[in-house]
């Protein structure tokens, strides 16, 4: 698993240097199609119910069980600035693995629903353009090529920036608890 | 033995060397206290020659040389020399470090060893004079008056007899016959000692690291027999080693000769020589022994003999021997385990427990009597191997107190202060886990103990407090968590000028009215520092704050006490232990919550109390409460019957309101992670029967919490006459 996260390292540069062909996974969000590299994702679950955990920001819908390890589950749709994502059949939660000061942290995004893994050519990735798009331009690793479409590639490491998201929290937590009080 | 045995175990060593010169310094010298250090520093030497790790052999032996020396009292225990002996325990600690790592090929600091070992060889160089032996010790000599002959005659000598034949390894364990000799005659006066060489083999067969020597000896001294055999302890198991108290039976002088290898004639000499025997008494043995000749008997058969022969003449020895057994008894029931090994055990236990809530809750649900039963059954039985294995990992704080005397020491001279440590509650247990991380928090307080809190001699004598400072550590057990307090007779600390650093940073608003504990807590705040000097201990304003968060990382609460004049002390309570709990659970609307089992107290119905204020009065006592759905904003429902969960922490009560009592369970805590660090209210969380995840309640936040809405309501209530409802975040 975790030999697995080795070639990401450097994001966008490394994908452009390295001339290889590089695996996408796509999935829909709100209506609309992205892709995440498939070297940090461990498995892809369905949606089974979750633990909600009081005076969380919006994004950190809860934690779930997975075959005995707690994993807190971040709602992408909410991180990027959207509406909340609707519980549907399709839902599904990834499970993908980062590694932070030293350990694994394993983390599940929920996303609408899963596409297909896609093989995309270095020529196919185009640099992010730098204003236009709906999200923060840094959560863009590039922009792939499909015929006739572009489909936003995630930087998933600032996506799930451990430090950032756990500051949200812990400032959440904070007005939380003076509110409770 | 492997690598890491040896390095544990001469870890274990020197901090018995270290505990022994603290206790030679505090208390003056003890031949127990020498005898210690000696012992350690030979096993270490012993154990690192099985490997071959000639770096330390070679140092630890020089170290052992000059112990000998103070041993047998040729070489005086002064504190330039104690002070030599720490550096020296050091540096083999440098030494042991370099061999877990696997550079034992390395010299971790010539110039340290040279330094040091020039220090060690001045002295040998010096002592080699002979010098009038000093009595290290004498120990009561009533046993030596109080021999009990039985049967036979006595012999009429006055003084002890005593037969060595060290074993031909003697000199490659390290020792030298000699200095036994040379401390021997610090006990009493050898009148007469006899050399026997025969055992030496010819000149092309001599190994010159083999001892081949034998002594006959006669002793006058006034110890009992325990010291003597005492003084033979290290050679004691192979060495051929007898001892026949003044007036001892004719009999013993007969198995003696007997028992030996030497020529019955050449020994009666001897023994007629050196005054053991008179001539009369020798010709008796003598003829004893023809009338029943005493062939070379089987080894087995002789020391059978010589444990018969102590038997029956000093009960003091047969005391002696007894306690070594017990102690070697005591020592079989440790086994050394991996810690690793331990953790994956726990790991699955905590795997059982989860998998049987799962099937307890099935059981319930298929309605199948006999199901129940069986898993009811098996519950019983995870919940004792859950314990079992728990306790495994438990083990003494003594673990983390132990380096403190030694760094009390430096410390206090460091800062020219006179500061004494005295620490109770060493065998509170903890789980081991938390020892690791403990050890950084506690040095942290300790230094700062020292350095801030007691003050100068010159300001204790102008207060009029005794000249040397006390710090104390102390542990115990109290309501399902452990305490550690680490308490000084300083000062105290200075209130004001930390609420004014406290208003100066925007901490505390000018206006605020903070209790004591309020104050000293700010101490814990990033970058927050009243110290006037900067030291090189303390003061430079991180430290606190890091102690805080190492703590609360164990899911623990550090709190301090302070009483201007008089002193501080820090205390720290923590959980018994990380890995599993007892939980209550309950639940509030659609969410399970659980409660540490052993911090509730008792559940009430809130209905028909007066709950206003968030305060309940409870046999005439009041309370304050918290309501879960208010403080974690849940979706508010109606018509539930609330209970009340009291909980305690400490010294502080008080309850949290819940929809439903769901009833006890094991819980095997799973931490919530990094990116939950800053949470308050939920230490953790756990996996429920049914694999859903449930939060596990912080309850000292809660409590706290609690008693602080309860004290600013308190507040207000002084200030204007009755405040509107509290508590809600309406």
């Amino acid at each position: 698993m975790s030999n697995a996260n080795l070639p990401t390292q450097g994001g966008a540069t490394a994908l452009a240097e390295r001339g290889a062909s590089r695996q996408y996974l796509t999935f829909t969000l709100g209506g609309e199609l992205f892709a995440m590299p498939i070297e940090q994702i461990r498995e892809i679950i369905e949606f089974g119910g979750m633990t909600e955990i009081p005076l969380m920001p919006g994004f950190l819908r809860g934690v779930i069980n997975m075959r005995g390890a707690v994993v807190p589950v971040i709602d992408l749709a909410v991180r990027f600035g959207r509406e909340r994502t609707e519980i549907a059949r399709r839902t599904c939660i990834v499970i993908i693995e980062l590694e932070q000061e030293g350990q694994m942290l394993l983390l599940g995004v929920l996303v609408d629903a899963v596409n297909e893994v896609l093989t995309v050519e270095p020529g196919q990735v185009e640099p992010r353009p730098a204003f236009g798009a709906r999200i923060r331009a840094e959560f863009i690793e590039g922009m792939i090529n499909l015929d006739q479409r572009f489909v936003i590639a995630l930087d998933i490491r600032l996506v799930l920036s451990v430090d950032e998201l756990a500051t949200l929290i812990g400032m959440a937590a904070e007005t939380g608890a003076t509110a409770g009080e | 033995m492997a690598r890491d045995a040896l390095v544990q175990e001469a870890r274990e060593l020197l901090a018995a060397m270290e505990n022994a010169l603290l206790e030679i310094e505090a208390e003056g010298a003890s031949p127990d206290a020498i005898n210690a250090i000696f012992r350690a520093a030979h096993t270490i030497k012993g154990s690192a020659g099985l490997f071959a790790f000639d770096r330390i052999v070679g140092f630890t032996h020089i170290v052992e040389s000059v112990l000998d020396r103070v041993r047998n009292g040729t070489q005086p225990l002064d504190e330039p020399l104690m002070a030599l002996l720490l550096e020296c325990s050091d540096y083999i600690a440098a030494l042991v470090d370099a061999i877990e790592a696997r550079r034992e090929d390395i010299e971790p600091d010539p110039e340290r060893r040279a330094r040091l070992e020039d220090a060690l060889n001045a002295l040998l160089g010096a002592g080699a004079a002979p010098k009038a032996p000093v009595a290290v010790a004498t120990a009561a000599p009533e046993a030596a008056g109080q021999v009990e002959v039985e049967g036979g005659e006595s012999v009429s000598s006055d003084n002890w007899h005593l037969s060595l034949r060290f074993s031909p390894d003697v000199l490659r364990h390290g020792m030298d016959p000699m200095s036994f000799l040379r401390y021997l005659g610090t006990l009493g006066r050898i009148v007469h000692i006899v050399t026997l060489p025969d055992a030496m083999p010819p000149a092309e067969e001599f190994d010159a690291e083999s001892c081949y020597l034998g002594f006959e000896i006669d002793f006058a001294s006034e110890v009992d027999r325990q010291t003597i055999e005492g003084v033979f302890e290290f050679v004691r198991e192979d060495s051929d080693i007898r001892i026949l108290p003044p007036h001892g039976k004719v009999a013993e002088y007969i198995s003696l000769i007997g028992a030996l290898p030497e020529p019955a004639g050449r020994l009666g000499e001897i023994l007629v020589k050196g005054g053991a025997l008179t001539q009369a008494e020798l010709e008796q043995v003598l003829a004893h022994q023809a009338a029943e000749p005493v062939p070379a008997k089987p080894i087995g058969t002789l020391l059978v003999e010589r444990e018969v022969v102590p038997q029956a003449v000093v009960a003091a020895a047969l005391t002696k021997q007894k306690q070594g057994e017990e102690k070697r008894a005591q020592e079989q029931k440790f086994i050394k385990v991996e810690v690793n090994k331990l953790d994956a055990l726990i790991d699955l236990v905590g795997e059982l427990v989860i998998a049987g809530a799962a099937t307890n809750l099935l059981a319930r649900k298929q309605k199948d009597p006999q199901f129940e039963e069986v898993s009811q059954a098996l519950s019983t039985l995870v919940e004792q191997i859950r314990d079992a294995a728990l306790t495994l990992r438990m083990v003494p704080i003594g673990e983390v107190f132990q380096r403190f005397p030694r760094v009390v020491r430096d410390i206090s001279r460091e800062l020219g202060k006179e500061i004494q440590l005295v620490v109770t509650g060493a065998d509170t247990e903890l789980d081991k886990s938390m020892v690791e991380k403990l050890s950084d928090p506690l040095m942290h307080i300790v230094r700062n103990a020292m350095d801030h809190g007691i003050e100068s001699t010159a300001a204790r004598v102008d207060a009029g407090k005794p000249a040397g400072g006390t710090l104390r550590l102390n542990a115990y057990h109290e309501s399902g968590s452990i305490v550690i307090e680490v308490s000084d007779d300083g000062k105290g600390l200075d209130r004001e000028r930390i609420l004014k650093k406290g208003i100066e940073r925007g901490l505390v608003q000018p206006d605020q009215v903070l209790s004591d504990s309020e104050v000293f807590r700010l101490i814990f705040e990033a970058g927050f520092s009243t110290a006037e000097t900067v030291t090189n201990l303390s003061g430079r304003g991180v430290g606190m704050d890091v102690v805080r968060k190492n703590i609360e990382a164990l899911r623990g609460e550090v709190e301090i006490l302070s009483r201007a004049g008089q002193g501080t002390t820090v205390r720290i309570r923590l959980p018994l232990t990380l890995a599993i709990i007892d939980g209550f659970q309950v639940m509030v609307g659609e969410s399970t919550f659980v409660i540490p089992l052993e911090l509730v107290v008792e559940c009430i119905d809130v209905g028909g109390h007066d709950t206003r204020h968030n305060i309940v009065k409870l046999r005439g006592e009041p309370l304050p409460f918290v309501r879960l759905r208010e403080l974690f904003d849940l979706p508010p429902a109606t018509g539930v019957r609330e209970s009340l969960v009291v909980v305690q922490y400490g010294q502080h009560r008080a309850g949290v309101v819940v929809d439903r009592l769901m009833g006890e369970f094991q819980a095997v805590i799973k931490p919530l992670g990094l990116l939950f660090n800053q949470v308050r209210g939920i230490s953790g969380s756990t996996i429920l029967g049914d694999g859903r995840v449930a939060l596990i309640l912080d309850v000292p936040n809660l409590v706290q919490r609690a008693s602080r809405a309860q004290a600013a309501l308190a507040w207000q209530g002084q200030a204007t006459s009755m405040p509107e409802q509290t508590g809600g975040n309406s």
